[in-house]
């Protein structure tokens, strides 16, 4: 618990994580605004509004990895072990830490875009609509799970901007790939076990046939990578020495 | 023109902090000078002022009488050490020392010269990551020494150094201003400097508060006191009191006194029979003489003491 | 200058991590290249085991992969001869249907021809092999003459309104055999919609057959025989639907089918020179975190006020890295295109998939490109990276700016017009230079992001990231000559 407050008082002395959080509540909705605005009729609504997500995970990525990377870059990994020695408590307060921020950056992004596309969709959008609340909460959680996945890969390579490359490659090649794949059969496997087209599909809210994967499956995939890399990190931390 | 380092009336702040308030001097050839004063007294800025790091609010600092930023190749001009940690870690100490070279047009030979000079070759293919911080301060020094230029300034080289090294880098600044050249070294420890300097620049509060060569600050501060030691102190203190003098115990059997020279309190004495072992004149060691310097200058004291 | 980007190529050079890192774009732009086709199969079997249609296609004179399906109504021609006729409007049909005089080498599939013909919605056409499309009057009436005249090498399509005063609508040279098929056509290709909204992208097809009456039908020079009737290219299955009547010279033809090049699409099996470059993404992604890295460790560690020492101006370790990111990451971007292009292309061959053919100069223009998109988005980074001077934000926003749009737009998450703003104002614009696909204005097809067209040019689209390099570069250089180091 002393780790987690530790962990607590470092994130919120440096600037960087007010502004990552800033990002995440900021370009979230600015992105759903404009895909709302730009929407003529038909598809999605909730995955319409909630596109924003694809943007703000990028911050979320930032905010995980900086928590994690930011202290090999100054070595500061060496005075929060002597203070923490058990390196596995530091990894959880930091994942958990991470947790807490991008859940509660997330709600404030994801109830700001329901609202917008409440506001600017022809057919409106109401969180009281069971798949919608699901695509809002879904969402929630698919930040979340993001964030502990950039704290694990941020474990395992520790260099930030390394970091940063690897996680947002993972996310955004996955669905490029899988677009020009031409046997369907590879083309599901693939998008099924992509993070992000998985885990996005509980975003979906009509023609759930259509997706890749169910909704609450999709996020299991992504929380699959997630602790792959968390898994990954704490053995990292764990044999590694810390310099 | 010499070339050496000129700086006059550079003033800076930093947000509400002024950290150089009318900084002026000029180094000399031929000589080490020191560059003393506490932490946060603007020895580093001065020096990145004068290496065009930081810009000054007013003033201007010149090496070899143009601006830093008007030098073609300016490690040909000065050689200067700030930061020895400021390395890619992953580089190898030769590699470091090879892209610096480049940027001057320097030939590969001189990267070999300046290893050897400075005593690294057994590390020079290691990465710079590795590095104690002495071996870094070599690095730095080395790099220092690349275009082999008249003007080498160097901030804190003794930090982290062990015995040995001390001595190698007292005896290479030595060497370096023997050979003409002006030399400009900072510390926070005046007894680092002690034998090492011939010029002192002591700073506090972001200007130069003396500009001296050590044997006059010495001088200043010992003052005309004298030393006394004797096995009846107290007779000693009142009869010298008599006599007009100040006097102040500062052992078990040894009194300074001042306001009275060295034969009036052999006199003083004498007339009264009191026994002594030692009468010298007072030297004061160099530390002491910037303690008293500095003693208004020092902004940040340890609270308590 | 020389000296500082010798001494930038030296501290390059001499960072293990970053020229493996720079290196490794090149495997992973050839192995993800080739997960494409390897990660694809396809068992296009019809009943009775019996091949699937369509899987390779006719292939035209130029290589272009071709549809060549009509119902065509034809007689022999010796040297030269003529067919006049006139032909009956095309109405309710889809407005790339056609009707029209053909004259081709033979009743092959992708061999050659011209035809002055009637469309839908698309007035009278002069076409030939596949490709070339000349444009004529679109006419009120509801029949219109054609005539189509083989004199030697030269073709001349005609068109009249009352079959007196003739008007050109093309003359071409075109040098076929002594004996050719010369005769009537019909056309009518799928109906197509595509309905591409967001996170899904539904397309609709189905075939459609036209029918329209040719009388005064005249020839010259052809033998005085019957008409004969060729179902070219259909699907035996629907052979059926198409044929003729004879009513005593005044003909009535029903066809399906076209005659286009196939534009490469989303849903198409044919495998374009875009597709073995899909790796260039995981490849670019390399590029910019290590040409970020390059920028921004420099202030990580406090190298930079060395650099800024070994040379006070400023602006010379900004643009000598820039040379430097940029001069290895164009090498890096065009060797990776080099390699992927054959290697990515003789896989799909081996899976059995056709290929968009493209030129030696496209081919060049792709992997030149690759080279550019690379060092512009390297110059990018490393302008960004001195400016933001944090390693991770800088690869964040570039890879953000670079790829996320590209995903956006192209991996059918957007519908058609916000992916095409997108793929326009963005760096992701400068993805136009990997397209190899061509625009066929007379194919009716779905031309997106999606499907591999971009609304800018190829130098267009890289002008629009030299843009945002520019802007990163000229915020750099201020930002580095203002700020205390």
């Amino acid at each position: 618990m002393s780790a987690l407050h530790a962990e607590w008082t470092k994130a919120w002395t440096v600037p960087g994580t007010a502004w990552l959080l800033a990002g995440v509540v900021t370009l979230t909705p600015l992105l759903g605004v404009l895909a709302a605005s730009s929407m003529a009729e038909g598809g999605d609504p909730a995955r319409t509004s909630l596109l924003g997500v694809t943007l703000g995970q990028a911050a979320v990525v930032g905010l995980a990895v900086a928590t994690v990377s930011g202290e090999y870059g100054t070595g500061m990994i060496r005075t929060t072990l002597t203070a923490v020695p058990r390196r596995l408590a530091v990894l959880r307060a930091k994942a958990f830490l991470v947790c807490m921020l991008t859940v509660a950056g997330g709600t404030a992004a994801v109830g700001a875009s329901v609202a917008a596309g409440d506001a600017l969709l022809p057919e409106g959008l109401s969180i009281a609509q069971g798949p919608v609340l699901r695509a809002a909460v879904g969402s929630v959680l698919y930040l979340a799970l993001v964030g502990l996945l950039g704290v694990g890969v941020a474990a395992l390579v520790r260099d930030a901007a390394t970091a940063v490359g690897l996680v947002l490659g993972l996310l955004f090649l996955t669905p490029i790939v899988a677009s020009l794949v031409s046997d369907p059969d590879w083309r599901e496997r693939l998008l099924e076990w992509s993070p992000m087209t998985a885990g996005l599909a509980v975003q979906a809210t009509v023609d759930l046939g259509s997706q890749p994967i169910g909704p609450w499956q999709g996020l299991g995939v992504l929380a699959a990578w997630a602790s792959a890399a968390l898994l990954a990190g704490a053995a990292a931390l764990r044999l590694r020495d810390a310099s | 023109m010499e070339a050496t380092i000129e700086v006059v009336g550079v003033r800076k702040r930093f947000g509400g902090t002024t950290a150089l308030d009318g900084m002026s001097f000029t180094v000399t050839p031929g000589q080490v000078t020191g560059f003393v004063g506490p932490n946060g007294a603007g020895k580093s800025t001065t020096m990145r002022v004068i290496l065009d790091l930081d810009s000054a609010d007013a003033g201007h600092a010149h090496v070899g009488g143009r601006p830093y930023r008007e030098l073609r190749r300016p490690l040909e001009h000065v050689g200067s050490l700030l930061d020895a940690g400021a390395l890619q870690p992953s580089r190898s100490a030769r590699n470091h020392l090879r892209w610096l070279a480049h940027s001057q047009g320097l030939p590969a030979s001189r990267v070999e010269e300046v290893i050897h000079l400075t005593g690294i070759a057994s590390a020079a293919r290691r990465r710079a990551g590795g590095f104690s911080l002495g071996m870094r301060q070599r690095l730095g020094i080395a790099a220092a020494l690349l275009g082999d230029p008249p003007v080498l300034m160097l901030d804190e080289p003794f930090n982290g150094m062990d015995p040995e090294g001390i001595v190698w880098m007292r005896t290479f600044l030595r060497q370096k201003a023997a050979e003409g050249r002006a030399v400009l070294v900072s510390s926070h420890l005046m007894s680092e400097l002690q034998d090492t300097a011939d010029h002192l620049l002591v700073v506090g509060r972001g200007r130069v508060i003396a500009d001296t060569s050590v044997a006059a600050l010495i001088a200043a501060a010992s003052g005309d006191r004298v030393c006394l030691r004797t096995t009846a102190r107290t007779p000693a203190m009142t009869v010298l009191a008599a006599a007009g003098a100040t006097v102040a115990a500062t052992g078990a059997d040894s009194l300074t006194v001042s306001g009275l020279a060295a034969a009036g309190v052999v006199a003083a004495l004498n007339a009264n029979d009191v026994p002594f072992t030692e009468v010298s004149p007072h030297r004061a060691s160099l530390e002491e003489a910037y303690m008293e310097l500095t003693r208004e200058a020092v902004e940040f004291r340890a609270a308590g003491s | 200058m020389t000296n500082s980007i010798r001494a930038e190529w030296t501290k390059f050079r001499t960072v293990r991590g970053w020229v493996i890192g720079l290196l490794t774009a090149i495997p992973l732009t050839v192995l993800i290249g080739l997960l494409g086709p390897l990660g694809s199969s396809f068992d296009c079997a019809g009943p009775n085991g019996a091949q699937c249609r369509g899987n390779t296609p006719p292939i035209g004179p130029d290589g272009t992969p071709v549809f060549d399906t009509f119902y065509f109504v034809h007689r022999t021609l010796t040297g030269d001869g003529s067919v006049t006729a006139r032909v009956g409007a095309l109405r309710d049909a889809e407005p790339w249907a056609k009707a029209g005089l053909l004259l081709k080498e033979g009743t092959t599939s992708g061999s050659r021809y011209a035809a002055v013909l009637l469309t839908g919605g698309h007035g009278v056409r002069m076409q030939y092999d596949f490709t070339e499309d000349i444009a004529g009057p679109s006419p009120d009436e509801d029949r219109q003459w054609l005539r189509l005249t083989r004199e030697g090498t030269t073709l001349t399509g005609e068109t009249s309104s009352d079959g007196r005063r003739w008007s050109t609508v093309g003359t071409v040279r075109l040098d076929f055999g002594e004996r050719v098929e010369l005769g009537m056509f019909v056309s009518s290709p799928q109906h197509l919609e595509t309905s591409n909204t967001f996170g899904g992208r539904l397309d609709r097809g189905a075939p459609t057959v036209a029918t329209t009456s040719f009388d005064q039908v005249r020839t010259t020079g052809a033998a005085a025989e019957d008409w004969r009737g060729t179902a070219v290219g259909i699907d035996p299955a629907r052979e059926h639907e198409v044929g003729f009547t004879d009513d005593g010279g005044d003909l009535t033809i029903t066809g399906t089918g076209d005659i286009a090049p196939i534009p490469a699409s989303a849903g198409s099996l044919g495998k374009t020179a875009e597709n073995a470059l899909v790796g260039a993404f995981a490849g670019l992604v390399a590029v910019l975190v290590v040409a970020a890295l390059f920028a921004t460790s420099e202030y990580r560690r406090g190298i930079i006020r060395t650099s800024f020492t070994a040379n006070p101006r400023r602006g010379q370790l900004l643009a000598a890295k820039a040379v430097v990111v940029g001069g290895l990451s164009f090498v890096v971007g065009a060797v990776s295109s080099a390699l992927a292009l054959p290697l990515v292309e003789r896989a799909e061959l081996a899976e059995g998939f056709f290929q968009h053919p493209t030129t030696w100069l496209t081919e060049l223009r792709l992997v030149l490109g690759t080279g550019l998109l690379f060092a512009v988005a390297a110059v990018l980074a490393v302008a960004l990276g001195m400016f933001l001077r944090r390693g991770a934000l800088t690869v964040t926003a570039v890879v953000v700016g670079v790829v996320l749009p590209y995903l956006l737009a192209v991996a059918s998450v957007l519908p058609t017009g916000p992916a095409e703003v997108l793929v326009t104002v963005t760096p992701a614009a400068a993805f136009a230079i990997q397209q190899s696909v061509e625009e066929y204005p007379q194919v009716a097809a779905s031309y997106t992001p999606a499907d591999g067209y971009f609304p800018l040019s190829p130098t267009g689209g890289l002008v629009v990231l030299c843009g945002y390099a520019a802007v990163a570069v000229v915020l750099a250089a201020i930002a580095t000559r203002r700020r205390d180091a």
